[in-house]
């Protein structure tokens, strides 16, 4: 096999390769270093790259592969991480010139357990700075461009995890999400990323943004491997006061179930048509997917989508009183050290008072049990990954988006598990994404939905032309 | 709908605040501003007295669910 052949493979696809001895960790590793090193000055996806480290890695898990000490399906995997996830003695930025030369000593949980399943860190990947704001322009590192077309955005804050991944640039990736910042990018992109429940993947070393919102999870290029990634990651942790003290599941045992008699809900109502609406062509893009899991045998129902679309309000008020708070010391020294639209966001927070933070924690009470009471009619709901396709990076107006309906902020609000997977393009070429929401924990049912959907489907084969 | 704060307001809010910025940059900020308590104030309309917030305290430590 050629360098060529190897990096758009699947973890799925390495690891099976792996075990056939047909490549080796430190083949995989050298195709997506060549791969970087040949397209990555276009896209900007890496922060830093840990070529050396990489390498040395790579050579220790093959002997560990060929002794038969086997770590399981990421042994030998080259992933990246979103540089906001403590790695000890690897600079750590938030694409921020307030932590720009932040080198931590410890690693963050998920890193450690990524370590532990034998996966390979290539590097730290480009993130709108803090994980908020927009893309950030004027950062110490340039904004991630998205490999459909490098003169649009590819969605943030996880923006280098969905670049890299499209790009096959590496075979996994960590993002973080606080209001759609895994999914996002991931729908821009044309990958999968799943936002876990809240508690279940640990926050411990992840530089917050809003400790009540902040999810970690995985971004890769299939629904499997999205799953292998977050059996690595998940499981309770005491380092986080978050983390939830429940079993993991095999998260790949049910994918191949099917969904026949499963009930969608589409909370379309008072909701994809809020404001500006949703962008048409991104509506009938969905509309088909939705016709694709009817076929597989779903049955689609209409909930109504006014709770949802309230959500984006209380979410959005939580996290900037939240990220102010955080951040509050170094706003009050140093605040040109942060890009204007990330400083000009968190500093809403410095004018909104103890009520309004409070008015939004309550109004998540009782928005989060109206959206839950869904379930009693439903298994899951279903919603564009975003409103409308990724804009270019001349005609971004950061007001447009309080216009649009918001698909992802309310299950941020709520902590269920949300999955994002390839479901079509523009006319333009550019990516959409089909978003499956389920019950707290019930990351299971997100993953057999959204690999039902992508096995029918060959959105996710589908490959950039950079 | 809240009432829209001025530019005078919101300087001597970042006064108190400790924020050191300048009218330029105020200015900027005003706009985002108006539009974080108008959603305050939009949420505040379907809250009953009996609302409590999402995170509340607990005096006891048990074993997170």
């Amino acid at each position: 096999m050629t360098t060529n052949d190897l990096y758009y493979l699947t973890i799925t696809e390495a690891a099976a390769g792996l075990r056939r001895r047909d490549f080796s960790p430190v083949e995989l590793t050298k195709a997506c270093l060549a791969r970087i090193e040949a397209i990555d000055g276009k896209l900007h996806s890496f922060i830093t790259l840990t070529a050396d480290r990489a390498f040395k890695q790579a050579r220790a898990v093959e002997r560990e592969l060929h002794s038969g000490n086997d770590h399981g399906p990421l042994h030998g995997i080259p992933i990246a991480l979103k540089d906001l996830y403590a790695t000890k003695g690897i600079r750590t930025t938030c694409h921020s010139a307030v932590l720009e030369n932040w080198t931590p000593d410890r690693d963050a949980t998920a890193v450690t357990k990524l370590q532990e399943a034998g996966a390979i860190l290539l590097g730290k990947l480009g993130m709108h700075e803090f994980a908020f704001g927009g893309p950030s322009v004027d950062a110490p590192f340039p904004a991630v461009r998205n490999p459909w077309n490098t003169a649009h955005i590819p969605g943030g804050s996880s923006s280098g995890s969905g670049a890299a991944l499209a790009a096959g640039l590496c075979y996994g990736a960590l993002g973080s999400d606080t209001g759609g910042s895994i999914r996002t990018p991931s729908s821009h992109c044309g990958i999968v990323g799943i936002k876990p429940t809240y508690g279940r993947v640990s926050r411990f070393g992840v530089v917050p943004l809003s400790w009540s919102l902040d999810h970690a999870g995985p971004m890769a290029r299939s629904v499997e491997d999205c799953a292998i990634l977050l059996q690595a990651i998940a499981g309770y942790d005491a380092k986080d006061p978050a983390s939830a003290n429940i079993a993991v599941p095999d998260f790949r045992a049910g994918l191949r179930v099917g969904i026949k008699g499963l009930r969608v809900g589409v909370p379309r109502v008072h909701w994809f048509d809020e404001s500006k609406g949703t962008d048409p062509e991104t509506e009938a893009v969905f509309d088909n997917a939705l016709k694709t899991l009817e076929s597989l045998g779903a049955v689609i129902l209409d909930i109504d989508g006014k709770p949802f679309s309230i959500a984006r309000k209380a979410n959005q008020t939580i996290l900037v009183c939240e990220a102010y708070a955080y951040h509050e010391k170094t706003l009050q020294t140093t605040p040109m050290k942060f890009g204007s639209s990330v400083r000009r966001r968190m500093l809403e927070g410095a004018f909104l008072g103890a009520a309004d933070y409070i008015t939004a924690q309550r109004a998540r009470s009782v928005l989060n049990e109206q959206i839950r009471a869904n379930f009693s009619r439903v298994d899951v709901f279903a919603v564009p990954g975003a409103a409308r396709p990724p804009e270019a990076f001349e005609k971004m107006d950061p007001n447009e988006q309080n216009l649009r309906p918001n698909f992802t902020n309310p299950f941020n609000l709520t902590g269920l598990p949300a999955i994002s997977v390839p479901c079509g393009f523009t006319s333009a070429n550019l990516p959409v994404g089909l978003q499956i929401v389920a019950q707290p924990f019930e990351e299971t049912t997100c993953f057999r939905v959204a690999y039902a959907y992508e096995q029918a489907t060959e959105w996710h084969k589908r490959r950039p032309p950079i | 709908m809240a009432t829209e704060i001025t530019l005078d307001q919101l300087r001597a809010k970042a006064l108190q605040a400790g924020l050191a910025l300048d009218d330029e940059e105020l200015q900027k900020l005003l706009p985002g501003v108006n539009r974080a308590r108008d959603q305050v104030a939009e949420l505040r309309q379907f809250l009953s007295d009996a609302t409590e917030p999402a995170a509340t305290f607990t005096a006891l430590t048990v074993d997170k669910v």
